[in-house]
C-alpha cells in the first residue's frame, strides 16, 4: 500500500466515514432535464447525496458527496489548466473507481476538456497487450494528456512513449499543481462530453464522442422512462467506469439525479462476487445492474450466506452487456429467495456506447417476458414463430423480450435490401434519436460505415419486433461476447500470428455457441510444423498469447496449411472457417497423421 | 523462492486445474491451465487471503508463471514481516 494510500485510510478512519443517505430532504429530485454535466453536478452539489467507495473486503473507504465532488472538479479543473492544458484537449485518464478518477472526469467538464476514460489491466500475465491498448487508444485520441494511478504508471508511461503522448501525470502529481486563476469555461450544451473508448479492436480502436445533448438525452430516459426513479432509490455498481454501462448508468445517470451510488472496484467483484450482493443488503440499494455472468458468478458463490441477506427492496436488476440469459437469471432468481429477492425485478435492456448507453428497457414494474419460438422456422426462413407447447425442447429456441426503445428514439428492423421488416421477422437492428453519438472521434469513414443519411445507426445486432418491444438474437458482426466483454476476434488474430513462424492469414477467430448459450472461443491455426513437439510448442504459445492478450479461455485448434476459407478479395472468411468448422471438416492436425505426410516430408528433405 | 510456497501454490490451484496438468514453477497460469481471466482473479484472491497480502493489479498483470507468483509472494510477506 502506498504511504499516500495509508494516510487517506487513516485520515478515513479519523473522520468516521459515514456514507452518504439514501435522498436529499431539502433538494427536489430532478431527473435530469439540465444543459450540461457541469449543470447537473451544480444542482447535485446542492444536496448531501453523493459516492460511497468501499474496499476489496467491503469496508467504506471514501465517500464523496456531489457538494464534495464539485469541489474538487472544480479545483482539479484550474490544476489541468496549469498542466498547460487548452480548451478541447484531450485527457486520458485511467478509470479506476475511486474519487481519483471522478476529479479529473468532472474536472474535465468545468474546464472544457475532452476526458476518455481508460480501462486498467487486470489479467495475469496481461502487460504487454494492456500497453499496446493504451498506445493504440492514446493514438486514437489524439490524447494531450494521461492521468494515471502510481501503480499503473510505468505500464502508461511505456504505453504513451508508443503514441508520443509526453504529459503523464499521476493523481498525486496532478493535484500538487497550483490552481490557475483563469476564469473557468465550462462545457456548453452543443459541446462534446467526453470520449469512450469501448468500441472497436486494439489494432484499430474507435473512440465514441458523445455530446452534452447525447448525455442529457440518455441519462433523462435511464432515469425518468427506463428506471423510473424515486426519493427512495439508492444505486449499486462494480461495473468498470471505462465501460458504457458503469460510466453512464451509474455514474453520470445517478449524478443527474442526485441519487446516491456505492461502489465497490470491477477486480473486487471479479475476486468476491458475493460481495456485490452482501454490500447491496446492508445498503438495503434498489438499482444494480450486470451482464447476465455477474448474475451466475454471484449466485454460485453466494453458499449458504444467501439467508442473512436482504435483498428485498432490490426493484430493478437490470441486464445487459451481453444475451440475456433466461436459465442464469432464474438460478439467480431461486437461489437468492431466501434473502427476499424478487423475480420481477430483473429488467433486461438493450444498448450500446454508439447510443451514449441505453436504447431500450422492458418494463420495470413486470416479470421479465420470455418469447419461445420454434427453431426450424427460424433457422430457415428467419422468422420468429411463436412454438407449440408440444415442441421439444430441442426444437425451440428461447429469447428474453428487452423492452420499449426509450421515447423519442425510433427503431426499426429491416432485412438485407433495408425494407424494414413486420412483427417477428427477424432482421438488422437500426435505431435513431438525441442519444446518438456524433460519431467516431476522427475517423469519418468509420461513422459512415454505421450512421447512414437518414439518421439511422446500424447496431450490427439482429432481433424481432414483438407487440413494440426489441428481442436481439444474435448479431451479424463477427464480435465474440465473453462474460459481457466485446472481444474483437481480429485482436486475437494478430496477437496469434505474431507467434512464430505464423503469419497474417494463419489464424481464424471466432465463437462458436457453448452448452450454456453463451459464446466459446475457437482459434483455428494453420500449421506447418513436422514433430510432436514443435505442434505442442505452437499450441502451446498461442494459447498463452490469447490469454494474455484478450484474458479468454479457448480451444486452439491445428488445422493443415491453406485450409482456411479466404473471400474473393482475399481477406480470411471468419464465417467460412466457423461453418467448416461446425460441420466437421477440418482434420485437426496431430502428430499422428504425419506419418501420412512422412513420403512426402522426405522428398522436401532431399 | 523457496519449495515450500511453491507447493502453497500449487495447492491453491488445484480447484483451477480443471484439466489436471502437472504444475511446476515453470507453468504459465492462465495460458498452460486454460483459466479465463475472472477464474483467475479468483485464484489470486485465494493466494492473497492464504498469504494475507496485497498483490496490486500492476503486479498481477507482470505475473505469468506459478515461479512468479512465489516470487511475487516471498517479496511481499517478507516485507510484512519486517519491523
Amino acid at each position: 500500500m502506498s504511504i499516500r494510500a495509508t494516510k487517506l485510510n487513516a485520515e478515513a478512519a479519523a473522520r468516521e466515514l459515514i456514507r452518504t443517505p439514501r435522498a436529499n430532504r431539502d433538494l427536489a429530485q430532478k431527473l435530469g432535464g439540465f444543459n450540461t454535466i457541469a449543470e447537473g453536478l451544480d444542482y447535485a452539489a446542492q444536496g448531501v447525496t453523493g459516492f460511497n467507495f468501499y474496499s476489496a473486503k467491503g469496508s467504506l473507504q471514501h465517500v464523496l458527496t456531489y457538494a464534495e465532488l464539485r469541489l474538487s472538479a472544480l479545483s482539479t479543473a484550474r490544476k489541468l489548466v496549469s498542466a498547460g492544458l487548452k480548451r478541447g484537449d484531450r485527457v486520458a485518464v485511467i478509470a479506476e473507481t475511486g474519487p481519483e478518477f471522478m476529479a479529473v472526469f468532472f474536472g474535465c467538464q468545468y474546464a472544457g476538456l475532452v476526458p476518455c476514460p481508460m480501462p486498467y489491466t487486470m489479467y495475469i500475465g496481461g502487460k504487454d497487450a494492456y500497453i499496446e491498448r493504451v498506445t493504440g487508444m492514446l493514438k486514437a485520441a489524439a490524447a494531450c494528456a494521461v492521468i494515471t494511478s502510481t501503480d499503473l504508471e510505468g505500464h502508461i508511461r511505456s504505453g504513451a512513449a508508443g503514441a508520443g503522448v509526453e504529459k503523464i501525470l499521476t493523481h498525486e502529481a496532478l493535484q500538487a499543481l497550483p490552481q490557475s486563476l483563469i476564469k473557468l469555461e465550462a462545457f456548453g450544451p452543443n459541446d462534446v462530453a467526453y470520449i469512450q473508448y469501448s468500441s472497436g479492436s486494439t489494432s484499430d480502436p474507435k473512440g465514441v464522442l458523445i455530446t452534452q445533448s447525447a448525455i442529457m438525452a440518455n441519462t433523462q430516459g435511464i432515469l425518468r422512462d427506463g428506471l423510473r426513479v424515486t426519493p427512495k432509490d439508492r444505486a449499486f455498481s462494480w461495473l468498470p467506469l471505462y465501460h458504457d454501462m458503469g460510466l453512464v448508468g451509474f455514474c453520470l445517470s445517478p449524478m443527474m439525479g442526485q441519487v446516491t451510488v456505492d461502489y465497490i472496484s470491477t477486480p473486487s467483484f471479479a475476486r468476491r462476487p458475493a460481495l456485490w450482493l452482501r454490500l447491496m443488503s446492508e445498503n438495503k440499494s434498489t438499482v444494480s445492474y450486470s451482464p447476465s455472468f455477474g448474475y451466475d458468478l454471484a449466485a454460485r458463490r453466494i453458499n449458504g450466506e444467501a439467508v442473512t441477506l436482504d435483498l428485498s427492496n432490490w426493484r430493478a436488476a437490470g441486464i445487459g452487456g451481453d444475451m440475456v440469459r433466461a436459465d442464469v437469471l432464474k438460478h439467480f432468481g431461486d437461489t437468492l429467495s431466501v434473502a427476499g429477492f424478487d423475480h420481477k425485478a430483473f429488467m433486461p435492456s438493450y444498448g450500446m456506447a454508439e447510443s451514449t448507453l441505453a436504447v431500450s428497457f422492458s418494463d420495470v414494474s413486470k416479470p421479465i417476458r420470455i418469447d419461445t419460438i420454434d427453431k426450424a422456422a427460424y433457422k430457415n426462413s428467419g422468422r420468429a414463430v411463436p412454438a407449440s407447447t408440444s415442441q421439444a425442447l430441442d426444437a425451440v429456441r428461447s429469447f428474453v423480450v428487452c423492452g420499449k426503445i426509450l421515447p423519442g428514439h425510433e427503431i426499426v428492423v429491416r432485412d438485407e435490401s433495408g425494407l424494414a421488416l413486420k412483427d417477428r421477422e427477424i432482421g438488422h437492428i437500426f435505431v435513431r434519436g438525441p442519444s446518438l453519438m456524433s460519431g467516431y472521434y476522427h475517423n469519418s469513414s468509420a461513422t459512415d460505415a454505421v450512421i447512414a443519411a437518414d439518421g439511422y445507426l446500424a447496431t450490427g445486432d439482429m432481433g424481432y419486433m414483438l407487440d413494440g418491444e426489441i428481442v436481439i438474437t444474435g448479431r451479424a458482426k463477427d464480435l465474440i461476447l465473453h462474460n459481457g466483454r466485446n472481444i474483437w476476434p481480429q485482436d486475437i488474430e494478430w496477437a496469434a500470428e505474431r507467434v512464430e513462424p505464423l503469419k497474417s492469414g494463419d489464424v481464424a477467430a471466432f465463437a462458436v455457441e457453448g452448452e450454456d448459450g453463451d459464446d466459446d472461443v475457437v482459434v483455428l491455426v494453420q500449421c506447418r510444423a513436422t514433430s510432436a513437439a514443435d505442434i505442442e510448442k505452437l499450441r502451446r504459445e498461442v494459447s498463452a498469447v490469447v490469454h494474455h492478450s484478450a484474458g479468454v479461455e479457448c480451444a486452439v485448434v491445428l488445422v493443415p496449411p491453406k485450409s482456411l476459407p479466404f473471400t474473393s478479395s482475399g481477406k480470411l472468411s471468419r464465417a467460412g472457417a466457423k461453418q467448416k468448422y461446425v460441420s466437421g471438416e477440418f482434420v485437426e492436425v496431430a502428430a499422428r497423421d504425419l506419418l501420412a505426410d512422412a513420403p512426402e516430408f522426405l522428398a522436401a528433405a532431399q | 523462492m523457496t519449495q515450500s510456497t511453491i507447493n502453497q501454490i500449487c495447492k491453491l490451484l488445484e480447484p483451477f486445474n480443471t484439466e489436471r496438468k502437472a504444475l511446476t514453477a515453470e507453468t504459465d497460469i492462465s495460458a498452460d491451465l486454460n483459466i479465463d481471466s475472472v477464474a483467475v482473479m479468483d485464484f489470486v484472491m485465494e493466494v492473497e487471503d492464504h498469504f494475507d497480502i496485497e498483490i496490486p493489479l500492476n503486479v498481477v498483470s507482470e505475473t505469468r508463471s506459478i515461479g512468479d507468483l512465489a516470487a511475487v509472494v516471498e517479496a511481499r510477506t517478507k516485507k510484512v514481516l519486517l519491523p
